[in-house]
């Protein structure tokens, strides 16, 4: 993994303190990994007793696990991760998780992630939303609406043509 | 250059072909979390509008949607969850990059169906066209009736069950997810497929390149049991299972790292 700045916590340590969506930065930096992307880790990477109680069948529609059917306990850098796939990238699971509960703690931290805000693909929506739409989407009800003021990007010298 | 054609009020451009319209049609009845609305004479993108309106700004979580004359691309895009009734037929790629809702449609669909759904529930109660769940990543796709050729082409994931038969190249280059098929397929079945399962109960007219059957497992049994529980379908007794033959697995195994050194 490359090197993480901007940051209130590193790649192999938990973070104390809540995140504050504030803080939300879009990074320019190449790497794929959630930790490099974001530029922090979430403390729920950590401790297991902070996705307990997450419900995974409130959180997901129909009458069973729908598409978290197919989120599985992954290995990332030898140690356990869950895909994100709304930023392409890993979330590495740094608690011990107890045997045979592998896929179950990978989506409850997958659900975590994403119900709290702290997927970089969802981040992106604040910028490149073209149209008005929940931020977070289908795991948490009520949330700010984003892509109401979409202002498409411009290119330095670069000029419309007239035709 | 915008013109109004003169049968409607509807916005067309110089070619006949966009519908500038930005604004909601607001006709829509609503009562608490609860709306329906008469879909007749609007167009499509009216159509959507109106139904993001109303789910994503009146607190609307249950939305009928009567008369949709078979119109292109309705409810596409959706990413809350709710609950949707479409009382008659869907033209192309209804439904398609949803993220969320459960949706019930009690007519037929045309092509792509679902298309990219990414999570939800969609029923048809009727046949599906062509491409029926095409490149599907999460959620469950029930079809009552029929599915046209190329069902789940590209598959990424989640569940498509298909209560009577499948066209041919069903499974096509499917990555990830599973199909339900309780008739007979055409040929081509799971035709260069990568990975995930079909499972189909009636006849096979021909495998496609790479596609070999598999053992049923306890796992497989449960899965299938499960979803006709939760669809009220009827099962049929056997279910035959089809997997990826690996044949044409040429994957390089410093792929992950290579990529990490080019980004």
């Amino acid at each position: 993994m490359s090197e993480v700045s901007e940051s209130s916590g590193t790649s192999s340590g938990p973070v104390d303190l809540p995140f504050d969506p504030s803080a939300r930065r879009l990074t320019t930096r190449q790497g794929i990994d959630t930790e490099e992307l974001t530029g922090r880790t979430f403390p729920y990477q950590f401790e297991r007793s902070l996705v307990d109680d997450v419900d995974l069948m409130a959180a997901t529609p129909g009458e069973d696990l729908n598409w978290l059917e197919d989120i599985h306990m992954m290995s990332e850098d030898g140690m356990n991760a869950v895909f994100d796939r709304y930023t392409n990238a890993f979330l590495k699971i740094h608690f011990e998780v107890p045997e045979g509960r592998e896929d179950e703690y990978a989506r409850k931290v997958l659900i975590k992630h994403l119900q709290e805000g702290n997927s970089y693909g969802i981040w992106l929506k604040h910028k490149h939303a073209k149209f008005a739409q929940p931020e977070l989407g289908s795991w948490l009800a009520g949330s700010a609406t984003v892509g109401e003021n979409y202002v498409a990007p411009t290119l330095d010298g670069w000029e419309k043509p007239i035709h | 250059m915008e013109q109004v054609t003169p049968k409607s009020s509807h916005r067309v451009d110089h070619r006949g072909l966009a519908e500038p319209d930005t604004k909601a049609p607001m006709i829509a009845t609503v009562a608490g979390e609860t709306a329906e609305f008469d879909a007749a004479g609007l167009t499509p993108r009216q159509i959507n509008l109106e139904a993001r309106r109303l789910l994503y700004t009146e607190g609307v979580t249950e939305l009928t949607i009567h008369n949709p004359g078979a119109q292109h691309s309705i409810a596409v895009g959706l990413l809350t969850r709710c609950r949707i009734t479409i009382n008659g037929s869907l033209g192309y790629f209804g439904c398609g990059l949803i993220d969320g809702p459960e949706i019930h449609i009690t007519g037929r669909v045309g092509w792509s169906v679902a298309e990219n759904m990414m999570s939800g529930v969609v029923v048809i109660d009727k046949n599906a066209g062509s491409l029926t769940g095409a490149a599907l990543r999460g959620g469950d796709l029930v079809v009552r009736g029929h599915a046209g050729a190329r069902t789940g082409i590209d598959q990424k994931g989640g569940t498509i069950i298909v209560g009577g038969n499948v066209g041919s190249m069903t499974g096509f280059m499917m990555q990830r997810g599973r199909q339900i098929i309780c008739g007979d397929a055409g040929q081509g079945l799971g035709d260069s497929m990568y990975d995930g399962q079909l499972y189909v109960g009636g006849k096979v007219a021909a495998l496609g390149v790479d596609c070999v059957e598999a053992e049923m497992t306890d796992a497989d049994h449960e899965l299938i049991d499960r979803k006709f529980r939760i669809y009220r379908m009827d099962r049929p007794d056997t279910f035959r299972k089809f997997v990826c033959g690996k044949k044409l697995w040429n994957y390089d195994n410093l792929e992950p790292t290579e990529r990490k050194l080019v980004l």
